[in-house]
């Protein structure tokens, strides 16, 4: 691990982390952002829209050499001048190239992403051409010698005060912070730009092969004007941007602006094929694709996915880190989900890394995705890859390898930290205060003791009476269930039990591997995989079940996807994929009992925070709340229900704290405002980080697994 | 809902202002009342047919000739639409030749005639009509349209205005034009 750099970037968030303006600004714009989408989207069908994208999008990949084929023939048949550059360097050298050759002293520039991949302006100042962007944000942050904080609204990390001080040197005069007047000001600054330049250079929202044409999607009517006033036209296209025809062209104009900022469409949709009339003469047109990283993006087929982009910008708009930090922080020159991704393929492992550790997985990202990447699953795939480039740090590794993978070890030494922490649980079952260096970690929310006793010896003592059982399951408790929350274990057998259904828990079991797989240890995750394969398929039971969404995504998805292609296996692991399933899932869906407590439970006002791996991995959100509500709580509905605790494992504990502690803090704020006494959850992770900030608050607000709170409900009905 | 009142409300919703008018004279006496200075009109087929450069002159309005220096002091720029799409609102204007540009991005106001008939109801239902466009010509320059140039660039508040025209007035006509490739 490269220490350096690691402190350098955490001293960017704690930077980033004082200045609380931006993160209410991020805050607010997610919340209208996610209103208009809803709107925008009204009466259409996303899933089907979105998984049309994506069959088509992977279509251009597997057929790209004849595409680009097909598009670089219309276009030259069009007029148009085709460059195909290997790297940001060519595209540069060639613009650079032509706009000397041009004479040109001024290039327009509209919004281009690419253009900002590349570091065009730098290229074409040393050429001795001024670069003026137009787009209003990247004018602003062009003016403050800054680098976008968004894909879509490059600016929106400044303020109209920020914007009027730029704007005054620029004119000299004193611009008032009102926003129709600097909108005004900057009509008139770039105004004669257009006039003046003799190359304007935009970007492209997509490059049709059928007609050699390209598209641009704006809305400030810049692009317009770059491309009809000055007599060279030069278009900077990544090469992903093609589409087959027009058609699919049109698809995804219909889904791009709605997800971006939620407009039905944008102002102006510019459809260009060739060199078109200019001033009585004809238009010089160059287009310049741009592969740098692209094809080795194709070709790798964990990552691949990241193609389909379409550059929305969506995956920061929803996400908690990026609403946390901006994305100066969560990104490179593209920044969120997608950004981190692109990163690694167009500006190097390096500039990655740290963001690649900085996502807290929650999936929000994957959810809102208009091409329905799973952009959770290829960061996870990145952290592995530089897990084994850079290591992932001599401690951890002594843990996965020498004591996660040797159960019995890990055991016994869980076990002695439940003797060795007397001192600092004062008996109690959370710690308040850790000594000394250790103190951050109890400063922002208590952490549970380890028990005395684990589950896996208590569930042995609880006797069990069904007679005639429907179902005999075994119970994967996962780590913090085994050793933190043994309780919540013992009600799930309470519950199951009521329901006729038989629960043993198979000794054998180990971590399910995820904090080795999130560190970026992926052998350890496999070996964790294939012990705990053979300790829960065992005893041969009818259903696996599970209290821990991340265990279930690591038992459903990650097994299988390890082992997919070891013979040995492979069939194993789909095995208990099939067969498992979370407890609220299996008592609504397989055992079709969503009524069985029906008004059993004394009323009680509770709202429910959805864990990320549950709702956007495991699917699962309606069963709780069901048996919630069935059971005779009155269910009362949070703001952001699913959006992210802020727990994420290891990420809360030693590597992000100082960002999980401003997502939890979010979190509290919701669940107060909704005036429940108990939050409801199906995750002990969640319960570990909600109870703990809970507690430290002081609140009088109870944190509860929907498991115990159904147990409850026996308990108090008998 | 039929695709005119789609479109008129997905129009309006995107800040255009819909004008309706009974015959072409009364277009251009609309156009003489709200442009408020001096007009570009580009050559189109439906204007010439309707005679509309003579209407406006005789509603009052003064004519520019459509050049990039005139332009850019023009006050608006009168166009008509090949089509329109209805559940965005959106106006389809074939914009090779470079006077259609000019008018509809230089002037801070902006008049598009319509055909009420001339209507298609999504931006699929639009790409037959786009794909006849493109074989009719070998080059072109093909403008979707949806309310006035807008910005949220800063602070996200939406703001019109900022390059393109910063009023977008859609003029709609019966037997104006019948033809979705006529502008
Ligand atoms: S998984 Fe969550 S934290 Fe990670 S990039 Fe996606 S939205 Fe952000
Ligand atoms: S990855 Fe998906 S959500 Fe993110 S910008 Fe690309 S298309 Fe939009």
């Amino acid at each position: 691990m490269n220490k350096r750099r690691q402190r350098e970037y955490k001293g960017r968030i704690d930077q980033v982390l004082a200045t609380p303006k931006l993160q209410d600004a991020l805050h607010k714009f997610g919340d209208a952002y996610l209103v208009s989408r809803d709107k925008a989207f009204t009466g259409l069908d996303f899933e089907a829209l979105r998984s049309e994208i994506a069959t088509m999008k992977d279509g251009v990949r597997e057929n790209r050499a004849e595409l680009l084929q097909q598009f670089i023939q219309n276009a030259e048949a069009a007029g148009a001048i085709v460059c195909l550059a290997k790297t940001a360097e060519d595209a540069n050298a060639y613009i650079a190239e032509l706009a000397q050759r041009k004479g040109a002293k001024l290039a327009v520039k509209s919004k281009s992403m690419a253009s900002e991949e590349t570091h065009l302006n730098v290229a074409l100042e040393k050429a001795g051409t001024q670069a003026l962007e137009t787009d209003l944000g990247e004018w602003i942050i062009q003016l403050a010698g800054q680098r976008p904080s968004h894909m879509v609204m490059p600016a929106i990390h400044m303020f109209k005060e920020d914007v009027a001080e730029l704007f005054s040197k620029q004119t000299g005069r004193q611009e008032a912070a009102e926003i129709p007047h600097l909108v005004q000001v900057a009509r008139e600054q770039l105004r004669q730009g257009y006039m003046d330049a003799e190359i304007g250079i935009t970007g492209a929202n997509i490059a049709v092969a059928e007609t050699g044409g390209l598209v641009l999607v704006t809305n400030e009517g810049n692009a317009r004007l770059a491309s009809t006033l000055p007599k060279v036209h030069v278009a900077l296209v990544g090469i992903e941007k093609l589409v087959p025809t027009l058609e699919d062209a049109a698809r995804i104009i219909q889904v791009l602006p709605k997800n971006a900022t939620g407009q039905a469409l944008t102002s102006y949709v510019t459809w260009i094929r060739g060199a078109v009339p200019c001033a009585d003469e004809e238009k010089e047109l160059h287009i310049v694709l741009l592969d740098n990283g692209r094809s080795t993006l194709a070709e790798s087929p964990q990552c691949r996915d990241a193609l389909r982009c379409i550059r929305c910008g969506a995956c920061a708009n929803v996400c908690p880190v990026y609403q946390t930090v901006g994305g100066h922080v969560f990104g490179h020159i593209y920044i969120g989900a997608i950004g981190i991704i692109l990163t690694a393929f167009f500006h190097g492992l390096d500039n990655a890394a740290e963001l690649v550790r900085a996502c807290i997985g929650c999936r929000s990202c994957v959810s809102i995705c208009p091409s329905k990447i799973d952009l959770e699953e290829i960061i996870l795939s990145l952290r592995e890859t530089i897990g084994e480039e850079e290591g992932i740090g001599a401690g951890k590794n002594l843990v996965f390898r020498k004591v996660m993978r040797n159960r019995k070890l890990f055991h016994s030494l869980l076990r002695a930290a439940s003797v060795l922490q007397k001192p600092v649980t004062k008996g109690e079952r959370t710690i308040r205060h850790l000594p000394l260096f250790f103190s951050s970690l109890t400063e922002w929310r208590t952490l549970p003791a380890v028990a005395d006793k684990p589950l896996r010896d208590l569930i042995l003592q609880q006797p069990q009476r069904v007679e005639k059982p429907r179902y005999r399951v075994a119970f994967y408790g996962g780590c913090a269930n085994d050793f933190l929350y043994p309780e919540l274990g013992l009600d799930l057998v309470t519950v199951m039990n009521a329901l006729d259904v038989e629960v043993y828990y198979p000794q054998k079991q180990n971590c399910c591997g995820v904090p080795a797989l999130y560190s970026g240890d992926k052998e350890t995750a496999v070996e964790l995989a294939k012990q705990n394969i053979d300790a829960m398929l065992e005893g041969k039971p009818d259903f696996v079940l599970t209290t821990c969404p991340t265990c279930t995504m690591a038992l459903q998805r990650d097994f299988v996807a390890h082992l997919k292609d070891n013979p040995a296996w492979a069939a194993k692991a789909e095995q208990l994929a099939e067969i498992t399933v979370d407890a609220a899932g299996f008592i609504v869906n397989q055992l079709g009992a969503a009524d069985a407590f029906s008004q059993l439970a004394t009323s009680e006002k509770v709202t429910y925070h959805d864990s990320c791996h549950l709702k956007r991995g495991a699917g699962v959100w309606k069963e709780p709340r069901e048996l919630i509500e069935t059971s005779g709580h009155e269910l009362v509905e949070m703001a952001h229900a699913d959006r992210c605790c802020g727990f994420g494992g290891s990420y809360s504990l030693t590597s992000h704290p100082d960002i999980a502690k401003m997502i939890l803090k979010d979190k509290l704020i919701d669940i107060a405002a909704s005036g429940a006494t108990c939050v409801a959850m199906d995750c002990p992770g969640c319960m570990m980080q909600i109870r703990g900030g809970l507690e430290k608050q002081g609140s009088e607000v109870r944190a509860q697994h929907t498991i115990e709170l159904l147990a409850e409900a026996i308990k108090s009905s008998k | 809902m039929d695709l005119l009142k789609t479109f008129c409300t997905a129009a309006e919703a995107a800040g255009a202002v819909l004008v309706e008018c009974k015959s072409p004279a009364q277009a251009a006496a609309r156009i003489a009342e709200l442009a408020d200075g001096a007009v570009l009109l580009p050559v189109s087929a439906s204007c010439e047919r309707a005679q509309l450069a003579e209407q406006l002159q005789t509603a009052g309005v003064r004519l520019l000739a459509v050049d990039r220096t005139q332009a850019a002091d023009a006050a608006a720029g009168v166009t008509s639409a090949g089509f329109a799409i209805a559940d965005t609102g959106t106006l389809v204007l074939e914009s090779t030749a470079e006077d259609v540009r000019l008018a509809s991005t230089l002037p801070p106001r902006h008049f598009v005639l319509l055909d009420r008939s001339k209507i298609v109801a999504d931006g699929l239902a639009a790409v037959t009509p786009l794909r006849q466009l493109h074989q009719q010509q070998p080059r072109n320059y093909v403008a979707y349209i949806t309310g006035p140039s807008r910005t949220a660039d800063i602070e996200r508040v939406l703001t019109i205005g900022v390059h393109g025209p910063k009023q977008l007035y859609i003029l709609l006509l019966d037997n104006w034009s019948s033809d979705l490739l006529e502008m």
